[in-house]
């Protein structure tokens, strides 16, 4: 049980920690970069390229806060589940397409790959775990005992 | 006359180390001068514009690459007429060929061979428009001379295996490399020194929007 509680607050933590720095490499540049980035995946008509390059940084700030805090832990490790898988989506189709583009997942500069394919892959199970460990007992208290 | 020979003498020793003080001077401003204007001609071959222009953008690009001719035709060109036209964006073009893209070497070599000539902009044109014909059967020199008069031709299929040019295109590799390219095409935007690396064929609509941000600051 203990275990199981220290394992929910390394996940919770641990996610937070990569929506927070997500959502910080994303507001602290232009928007429009991240909608260059976005546009290049060829999926979303540009109005929508804008709506998600607008909202999206926004989003990953709010799921990493409340993360972090351990509030609403269900609806929030569903909604980062969904999130991450998705991306995890999104990446694998642009990545067997073959297109050469950024991945977008922490600022400029870095193109998916393989190596951010497992990386996200891992962070896909990491929130699905914690969303499995938070529907298995009462609803869970931020502080670990 | 046995009094004032050490001071001929003497004369003649600053004579002598003023002259060779005044040809080494001559030698390193020749040499310094000669390397400034090699690496600016090869600068000036793949360039357009103006140097002193706000915004500079260097373009990492493999003419055998898809996403490379997406971006040449739909987004290069709106962006030449409207920036760098204007004197607003300077436009540098980099050799990146990618390994797996067997022509894109020799596409790079006969690119560059063309811009000693004057003519990369031509050669840049029909090496994106014709890229699915030389890509596949590797006719590259045929393809870029065909766009040439015979004696641009000729010339072009003469310097495109001068060891010059294969070293310029390893030195845009390397450049590359230094910026973290990893893909292409991608695009380093530099204003006021802060670089902003944009990977893909980016949408011309929202790169202008970025550019007037930029350029509004």
């Amino acid at each position: 049980m203990r275990f199981r509680r220290w394992l929910v607050l390394v996940l919770r933590v641990g996610l937070a920690a990569v929506f927070l720095y997500a959502a910080w490499t994303k507001l602290r540049q232009s928007w429009l970069l991240f909608a260059m980035a976005i546009d290049a995946y060829g999926l979303l008509p540009q109005w929508a390229v804008i709506t998600l390059a607008r909202a999206l940084p926004w989003l990953e700030l709010a799921l990493g806060i409340l993360l972090l805090t351990g509030l609403w832990l269900r609806q929030t490790a569903i909604a980062a589940s969904a999130l991450l898988a998705l991306f995890f989506a999104v990446m694998l189709k642009s990545y067997a397409r073959g297109l050469q583009i950024d991945c977008a997942c922490f600022g400029l500069g870095e193109a998916i790959s393989w190596k951010t394919l497992v990386r996200d892959g891992v962070l896909v199970l990491s929130s699905i775990a914690l969303a499995a460990l938070a529907f298995r007992r009462a609803p869970y208290s931020a502080k670990p005992t | 006359m046995l009094v004032r020979r050490p001071a001929t003498a003497s004369r003649y020793n600053r004579e002598m180390s003023r002259l060779a003080l005044l040809l080494c001077c001559t030698l390193a401003a020749g040499a310094v001068q000669n390397s400034t204007s090699k690496s600016a001609t090869a600068e000036i071959v793949k360039s357009i514009g103006v140097f002193t222009a706000p915004i500079t953008i260097e373009v990492f690009s493999d003419f055998q690459c898809p996403s490379c001719k997406l971006l040449y035709e739909r987004t290069l060109r709106p962006l030449t007429d409207d920036y760098v036209a204007k004197g607003r964006v300077y436009l540098i073009h980099r050799d990146f060929p990618l390994p797996q893209h067997e022509h894109a070497r020799e596409a790079a070599c006969y690119a560059c061979a063309a811009g000693r000539i004057g003519k990369y902009e031509t050669a840049c044109d029909v090496l994106f428009r014709q890229q699915e014909h030389w890509a596949a059967d590797g006719k590259v020199a045929d393809t870029v001379c065909a766009a040439l008069s015979p004696s641009e031709a000729k010339q072009v299929r003469a310097l495109a295996k001068d060891p010059q040019i294969a070293a310029s295109v390893d030195h845009d590799i390397q450049l590359g490399t230094a910026a973290g390219v990893q893909k292409t095409p991608t695009m380093v935007i530099t204003y006021k020194e802060q670089r902003y690396p944009v990977v893909g064929a980016v949408n011309y609509d929202l790169l202008r929007r970025f550019l007037d941000q930029l350029l509004s600051k």
